[in-house]
């Protein structure tokens, strides 16, 4: 218990630290406009992660995420533009097709026991390629110029600062709303329930925190779209991964997978299921990122797959499965896109941030050991 | 008696706020076996892992004397140069490895820069003829059965030359003949001067092989006896703090109807191997224990998983619940029609250690707690609550980690488990391996509860007491064969070993 506290004490030190660093270095980077950039770029690192959450469970790995980005946003926006589909439908197949493909995947791992390493290291390689293919190394726009549609509005727009603020009401009371049930359910099961002081000023915090990202967004152009999809994603995994067998599921399959069996849970269906869903995420990701950079190119979802599990692993999800928390991955993702938004503000050369990417993954890995060693002695 | 070798002097030790040691004295003279007894969370293994250096020095209070010095062992390195060997419970060998490579790592004998091979596979032999093996020192320990994995870790410890040789449940996973072995090298040891500390469950052996005894009961120790002037019963009463009257309480019920029918059962580990389960054919009935006994590898655990659809390909037969027939092979539908399993390996195949008491409680019946796709923390609080009660699990809450429970504590919640799924039919397998005197005596109490309840019970055991005194009847396992069929009432040791040998082919039931 100690352990996982001082990490996660040394953790929330390392964002804001990075805040420091980069308010100190770049003021501008605590402007309205930039924040409201960095949670769009925020809302995709953390969609992508929170599936990668779901991979990562029960002690699987997807590396060929990042591609999948790039493919499935492809799909759609040569879907729009050069087949004349209307938006809703083009994402639609686009995300149908990532379904089945990413569930493939999932069965050749748990039935035909490939690793997910190399399983997944194929499809990084195989959906790069398909990528470049489906758009003839071109450009493609995910809307004809100048105008709107379902794909092109993913990032770019905004809740009017009324409903941001209705939003942001709701969110709260119907936080405090579940604690309090939740507390009392606790209280008469006989469990132990957290002393009331600390939970009314953690649902304070909470609930400060949410006020001021809206009133900072509606400081700009309103609460982004982007976010409020992270939002549901955040709520659904949550929902999926604690409340329901299937959520247990993933966990006791990462946890002892011999046991797991013998216990009767369904390993197949679940692991299946868990890249399924991972690969609807890939495909809403693939559409906010592209939709966020306006079109397609060959760069489109590069690494991303890195940066999903870097941003698991610092908020405390396990490589080799069985823990991990939905409120972890966003914080992790959240250093991570501070980082990236950062040092684009700073200038800073490919080169170094390549560097920077590679050393914080290191990092947030070793540190997962040490955790996973003070554990087992 | 003279200076002992080690000492250890008003040992305490806490993690967080449980103690685990309070206040332990111990000492263990030239030249003597020293058994430590006591239930599981007694603290044996908490002193052990002191002495050993696993838990260093300035994380307990008290004193530990060698030769009359007192030592600070910071690491597992500091008390082997001390002339400690440890063997854990848990084996600690390279699978992949030979035997000669696992018995001379980090001593491999070179000539010019290069393994020499010839010299090292003859130390290995060496080594392997004083633990009583007489295997191919190129063989991968892989390959080699528990027991004799066990016997190689001795031998690995041996060839340190220690003075004080440490077994924590060394012949747990080991075959009558194997201990006797083990036994016997315990002795000559002793002649040569080796001091031995011996942690056991078994108490026979414990009086075979022991000069004194120490018992620990909730971190402190109750007394040491001179093993030869002290009684098996006078050791237990100590171990859990009151006397045993009944060691195996059976309350026989009348037979009810058929519950699990198993007819002309055929089964190999997997397609291309010749079949290892023979015309297996025998019934269990409602309120019944069948009891299933056999020398190791003949096909007892097998048995059972194949059962569960956890084993093996069918190559014959029937497997009914209830007359309704079972799927090969589908473990999920064999629990939906009422079957459930207690695995003897608890750590590999029973629970997620990592996870919570109510975690593990409820992963086998989670869909009957679900409503609407959710689970009901309600009703999985109550369910499990109710089981920790029932079972009377020692946790601090149902959230705890699982991996932190006491041995005896964590085999209840694996049966806990099986439970939940409100089977017909449950299916044990060495329930008390490992476990202390006190949560034995539960474990038959449960037993006998539940067959009250009308509910049928396979009971696989190695231990043949435990067998014949917890069993209605008795099958006994040779080579994947019926060996032989015995009422309780007739079963006798002599008889039981014969058909395990398959000496008496014949159905004495």
């Amino acid at each position: 218990m100690q352990d996982t506290h001082t990490r996660e004490w040394f953790m929330l030190g390392a964002l804001v630290a990075i805040w420091a660093f980069f308010a100190w270095q770049e003021p501008v980077f605590l402007s309205a406009r930039n924040l409201s950039l960095l949670s769009i770029e925020l809302a995709v690192t953390a969609t992508l992660a929170l599936g990668m959450l779901l991979v990562l469970l029960p002690g699987h790995i997807d590396l060929s995420a990042g591609s999948g980005v790039g493919l499935t946003g492809a799909i759609a926006a040569v879907l729009i533009t050069w087949h004349g589909v209307p938006a809703p439908v083009a994402l639609l197949l686009a995300t149908l097709a990532a379904l089945v493909v990413w569930a493939l995947m999932g069965a050749l791992v748990v039935v035909e026991r490939v690793p997910a390493f190399i399983i997944t290291l194929g499809g990084l390689l195989v959906f790069r390629g398909l990528h470049w293919l489906v758009i003839n190394n071109s450009t493609v726009p995910v809307v004809a110029g100048g105008s709107q549609n379902t794909y092109s509005m993913l990032t770019t727009s905004f809740l009017p600062p009324l409903a941001g603020y209705v939003l942001a009401a709701a969110v709260v009371a119907a936080m405090w709303l579940v604690s309090q049930r939740r507390r009392a359910a606790r209280a008469k099961l006989g469990l132990p329930v957290a002393d009331r002081e600390r939970h009314v000023i953690g649902l304070i915090i909470a609930a400060q925190a949410i006020g001021l990202v809206v009133i900072i967004a509606n400081d700009y152009r309103g609460l982004p779209l982007a976010l409020v999809i992270l939002a549901t994603v955040a709520l659904l995994v949550h929902m999926v991964t604690m409340h329901t067998p299937f959520g247990r599921y993933l966990y006791a399959i990462g946890g002892n997978e011999e046991a797991a069996v013998v216990s009767g849970v369904p390993v197949r269906n679940t692991v299946i299921g868990a890249f399924a869903l991972m690969g609807g995420i890939v495909a809403l990701t693939g559409f906010m990122q592209t939709a966020y950079s306006g079109a397609t190119t060959t760069t489109i979802g590069s690494l991303m797959e890195l940066d999903a599990v870097a941003a698991c692993v610092i908020g405390g999800t396990s490589l080799r499965g069985g823990r991990g928390s939905v409120a972890g991955v966003l914080f992790g993702a959240l250093i991570m896109a501070s980082l990236l938004n950062g040092m684009t503000l700073m200038a800073v050369s490919p080169e170094i941030k390549y560097i920077a990417r590679g050393g914080v993954l290191a990092l947030a890995v070793w540190l997962d050991l040490r955790v996973a060693r003070g554990r087992s002695s | 008696m003279s200076t002992p070798v080690l000492e250890a002097h008003a040992i305490a030790k806490r993690f967080g706020g449980v103690i685990a040691l309070r206040g332990v004295s111990f000492a263990l003279a030239a030249g003597e076996v020293h058994a430590l007894c006591g239930e599981n969370g007694a603290g044996k293994s908490t002193l052990i892992k002191l002495l050993a250096g696993i838990h260093p020095h300035g994380s307990y209070d008290g004193r530990i004397e060698v030769d009359g010095n007192e030592v600070q062992f910071h690491s597992a390195r500091d008390a082997e140069s001390a002339g400690i060997a440890v063997i854990h419970q848990e084996l600690a060998l390279f699978p992949d490895l030979t035997i000669a490579e696992n018995l001379l790592l980090g001593s491999l004998p070179t000539r010019y820069g290069l393994v020499d091979w010839n010299e090292a596979l003859t130390r290995a032999r060496t080594l392997l003829a004083d633990v009583g093996l007489t295997l191919d020192p190129a063989r991968r320990v892989g390959t080699l059965g528990i027991g004799q994995q066990q016997l190689v870790e001795i031998a690995r410890a041996l060839a340190r030359r220690p003075r004080i040789l440490v077994l924590d449940e060394p012949t747990a996973a080991l075959s009558r003949h194997e201990i006797d072995t083990l036994l016997a090298l315990v002795q000559r040891l002793r002649t040569q001067g080796v001091a031995c500390i011996y942690i056991s469950h078994k108490l026979d052996e414990v009086f075979a092989i022991a000069d004194r005894i120490t018992v620990l009961r909730d971190g402190a120790a109750q007394g040491t006896c001179i093993a030869r002037d002290t009684g098996t019963t006078a050791i237990i009463a100590l171990m859990v703090g009151r006397p045993i009257e009944d060691l195996y309480p059976r309350r026989q019920r009348k037979r009810g109807e058929p519950a699990l029918a198993v007819h002309g059962l055929d089964a190999a580990r997997d397609q291309r191997a010749a079949p290892w389960l023979r015309e297996l054919a025998f019934t269990v009935h409602a309120g019944e224990v069948l009891g299933i006994g056999g020398l190791m590898g003949a096909g007892r655990s097998e048995l059972l998983l194949h059962l569960m659809g956890l084993w093996g390909e069918r190559r014959r037969g029937t497997v009914a619940l209830g007359g309704q027939e079972l799927p090969p092979g589908d473990v999920r539908a064999a629990m939906r029609a009422g079957l459930a399993i207690v695995t003897e390996d608890r750590k590999r195949l029973g629970l997620v250690l990592d996870a919570g008491v109510a975690f593990n409680l409820t992963l086998s019946s989670l869909r009957a707690i679900a409503r609407h796709g959710f689970v009901d923390d309600a009703a999985e609080a109550t369910a499990a609550g109710a089981m920790v009660a029932d079972l009377r699990v020692k946790t601090a809450t149902l959230e705890t980690r699982v991996g932190a429970l006491s041995g005896g504590n964590q085999q209840k919640v694996v049966i806990g488990k099986a439970l939940l799924t409100k089977p017909r039919v449950l299916l044990l397998d060495e329930p008390t391996r490992g476990i202390d005197v006190g949560a034995k005596l539960e474990v038959y109490e449960l037993i006998n509860r539940l067959t009250d309840q009308g509910q049928a019970i396979v009971l696989v055991s190695s231990e043949l007491p435990e067998l014949m005194g917890m069993s209605d009847r008795i099958m006994m396992l040779h080579e994947g064969r019926i060996g032989g069929e015995f009422e309780r009432s007739v079963a006798t040791q002599q008889a039981l070993l014969s058909a395990a040998m398959g000496i008496a082919p014949g159905r004495a039931a």
